[in-house]
């Protein structure tokens, strides 16, 4: 029964549940156009594990929970382009490939081999235990606090509170990430929930881990110290990072930023429940040309005659001036009507006569608008450019905003977000933080906000 | 009915609906791949439910920390028993017809409010909090497709007198519901996205949740519970097509044919909403309905009273 269920199993695509590290890139939306994996929302419905790039501290805790959530069997992948790993690698039996054209036939090949039971199941790499003692004193957590304020395995009962319809209702308060598919990687939220609405909404405190002390290096090549910004949302291979301090071709970095707010596209019209759709534009993405123009148009039209679409999107998270003009650029910013864009200042886009891509409203709509936009745009000035490179100042304009040594180009979003959640939906928001793009966050960035960095 | 035809009637019913499902997982993938742009390969899609299925069998049942563990195996038996109660009430030619009963407009709208019930355990029980807020979600929502999905049935079974099935079908002979009550076929669809937790009204299940009710839930429980949704999808578009669409009336064809093909246009309908239309917020969802979709569906029922009225003099 196994054999024939394990034969018939081997046509369908091997489900991964993908977790993002430092330096993944966009190896995780390039998957999604392999018809022979699935990236899952839920690692209840994965076969296997998938890790991108680089995870250390908290993170690697957190995958070994997620790693324990799949249901056996069930195996490891690792892509490790740098051949990096850690002495605090969870996973004993991992299968690690450094070609991304090896991701998909591993993950196949290892769903296959335990499904025909040639492979043993990966053992859990946690012990299985309650996650934190008892502290109630009855058997139902009663006592402690109160009668009912007792904290039974760590966790505080629900509470009530005035909703906002002057009701009573339950709160319950729920740590979401650092690998919750919709959010970025690394992004940890404390929320307290009424129903789906956010009542509070906070960024906690980073655990003390020794990823700091890795010796990692920034995009310059300078070591980084620990909790410094520039250790978030980096790729060293991106051509932006290379664009920091020596010229590229313009034509590349214009691709290349066409390429990512077309990739961001395509999650955010898979987050919107437009999957299907949403592969079409990872499709127009990763073959993406000098003459795509006329097919991001294609799209656009498609995107604005969308009315489901504009009603998700809508004076949904909005990001005021005020506070876009506390975020050092980039297009979030540019939705609120903030002109500012590294690129102006370059010489040599200057030649090109660019004109900054800018939207007003600063709501997520707007935020998908700019970038659509800001894509079309980017094709038209790779054609343009011709053999025209990048003049390097220090300061390159990221698709997710200006990138230097001291500043990430998402540096001041995750800051905004307590703020912005607040009061919302829970698709609401989830909305508006796919909307922000903030890209893969190690722990650091909570320093970040914590030291009180942005508006 | 003899002990035998129940039992005839009950294998046909699950028959029918596990077929049905079986159709509908096919049609969603030929969908969604033809709005991805990949090449489509109907034939190919065949296989691809058998091989989740088997794939998705494969696994291990995991549990969570304290679920409910007896609510939480009742929910997809539950759900596949609606959907199977509400399918039977929907006729497949003049006789063909499992739940025979004087009011199975009834019985169908009973059966589809009890969905609630099914979907809110299947995201209470793992006590997890997405799958709880999914739970939260279906209850918040559930007045605002129930009671168009409510209202548009009753006028659609004005003109028949009757609230039987079979008369509401009888009565379309010289002009179907669709053309005579236009609110309504538009009014049932919409709520019946979210009845079946589907595409822009899958706001349960949604990805803003990573699945939400079902996100916890593996193995033959993941099977079941995707089973018995199609098979909401396939009942809510069978009593659809035989309210609003004539049933098995038609020309030429083979009554069962007809009931069929029709049930097959509204399953594309209800499915290729999925690949199109983007979700709902919740909210907005639910005002939309209170001050749109429910003020709609009581025009509807007023104007087929009315139409009733007239008739009778």
């Amino acid at each position: 029964m196994t054999s024939t269920l394990a034969r018939l199993a081997s046509g369908a695509p091997s489900r991964c549940f993908a977790l993002a590290g430092a330096g993944a890139g966009d190896v995780g939306p390039w998957l999604r156009l392999d018809p022979s994996v699935a990236i899952v929302d839920s690692p209840r419905a994965a076969d296997v594990l998938l890790v991108l790039g680089r995870l250390e501290g908290e993170m690697l805790h957190a995958a070994a929970a997620v790693h324990d959530a799949i249901p056996p069997p069930r195996g490891v992948v690792v892509w490790s382009p740098d051949g990096w790993s850690s002495r605090r690698w969870p996973f004993v039996d991992a299968v690690t490939v450094r070609d991304a054209s090896e991701i998909a036939p591993a993950c196949r090949r290892l769903r296959d081999d335990l499904f025909r039971r040639r492979l043993a199941s990966s053992p859990d790499a946690l012990p299985d235990l309650d996650p934190a003692p008892w502290r109630g004193v009855g058997p139902f957590g009663q006592g402690g606090a109160g009668m009912t304020g007792g904290v039974p395995y760590g966790r505080p009962l629900a509470g009530r509170a005035d909703d906002r319809d002057g009701l009573r209702l339950d709160q319950i308060l729920v740590r979401v990430g650092p690998f919750l598919p919709p959010f970025p990687p690394g992004l940890l939220l404390d929320v307290r929930l009424q129903g789906d609405v956010i009542q509070e909404a906070t960024i906690p405190a980073p655990i003390a881990d020794d990823a700091g002390a890795s010796g990692r290096e920034g995009p310059s090549g300078a070591p980084v110290p620990h909790g410094h910004p520039a250790r978030l949302a980096v790729a060293a291979d991106s051509p932006f990072t290379t664009a920091l301090t020596r010229p590229v071709p313009i034509a590349e970095l214009e691709l290349a930023r066409a390429r990512h707010h077309l990739a961001w596209l395509a999650e955010a019209l898979r987050v919107s429940g437009l999957e299907a759709y949403g592969l079409r534009a990872l499709k127009l993405a990763f073959g993406l040309d000098l003459e795509s123009a006329e097919s991001i148009d294609a799209l656009d039209r498609w995107l604005r005659r969308n009315v489901s679409l504009r009603w998700g999107t809508n004076r949904v998270g909005v990001v005021t001036r005020a506070q876009a003009e506390g975020l050092p650029g980039g297009p979030v910013a540019r939705a609120s009507g903030d002109d500012r864009d590294a690129r102006s200042l370059d010489p040599a886009y200057q030649r090109l006569g660019f004109e900054p891509v800018v939207r007003g409203g600063g709501d997520a709509l707007a935020r998908w608008r700019l970038r659509v936009a800001e894509a079309r745009q980017s094709v038209q000035l790779a054609k343009r450019s011709r053999t025209s490179e990048s003049t390097p100042s220090g300061v390159i304009e990221d698709p997710r905003g200006p990138l230097s040594d001291d500043v990430p180009p998402s540096a001041g979003l995750v800051a905004l977000l307590p703020a912005l959640l607040v009061g919302m939906e829970w698709g609401d928001a989830v909305t508006t933080v796919v909307s922000l793009d903030i890209g893969v966050i190690d722990p650091a960035v909570r320093e970040v906000t914590s030291e009180g960095t942005g508006p | 009915m003899s002990a035998l035809g129940v039992i005839v009637a009950v294998v046909s019913v699950a028959a029918a609906a596990a077929f049905g499902a079986y159709i509908a997982a096919w049609v969603d993938i030929v969908l969604a791949r033809a709005v991805a742009g990949v090449p489509v390969r109907p034939l190919d899609a065949l296989i691809a439910p058998v091989s989740w299925g088997a794939a998705v069998a494969l696994k291990a049942r995991t549990t969570t920390e304290r679920p409910d563990g007896e609510t939480w195996a009742l929910a997809p038996a539950l759900l596949a028993a609606l959907a199977a109660v509400g399918l039977a009430a929907a006729p497949l030619a003049p006789g063909l017809l499992a739940a025979d009963v004087a009011s199975g407009i009834v019985l169908f709208g009973a059966a589809m409010a009890l969905v609630v019930v099914a979907v809110f355990l299947q995201g209470w029980s793992p006590n997890s909090p997405l799958p709880m807020i999914g739970g939260y979600r279906f209850i918040a929502e559930g007045l605002s497709y129930e009671i168009p999905l409510a209202v548009v049935l009753i006028a659609a079974a004005l003109p028949a007198r009757s609230l039987a099935i079979a008369p509401i079908v009888v009565s379309q002979e010289n002009l179907w519901n669709v053309i005579r009550q236009p609110l309504g076929l538009p009014l049932y669809l919409m709520a019946a996205l979210g009845l079946a937790f589907w595409g822009p009204l899958a706001l349960p299940e949604g990805v803003d949740l990573a699945g939400g009710s079902s996100l916890e839930i593996s193995g033959v429980s993941r099977i079941l519970w995707r089973v018995a949704q199609l098979m909401v999808l396939v009942a809510v578009s069978a009593m659809g097509a035989a309210v609003f669409l004539g049933g098995w009336l038609g020309p030429l064809l083979p009554g069962a044919a007809w009931m069929i093909a029709k049930t097959l246009v509204l399953l594309v309908l209800l499915i290729g909403a999925r690949h199109l239309v983007a979700r709902v917020p919740t909210e907005r969802y639910v005002i939309a309905s209170w001050a749109i979709l429910i003020p709609l569906s009581l025009l509807d029922v007023f104007i087929a009273g009315i139409q009733a009225l007239v008739a009778a003099r």
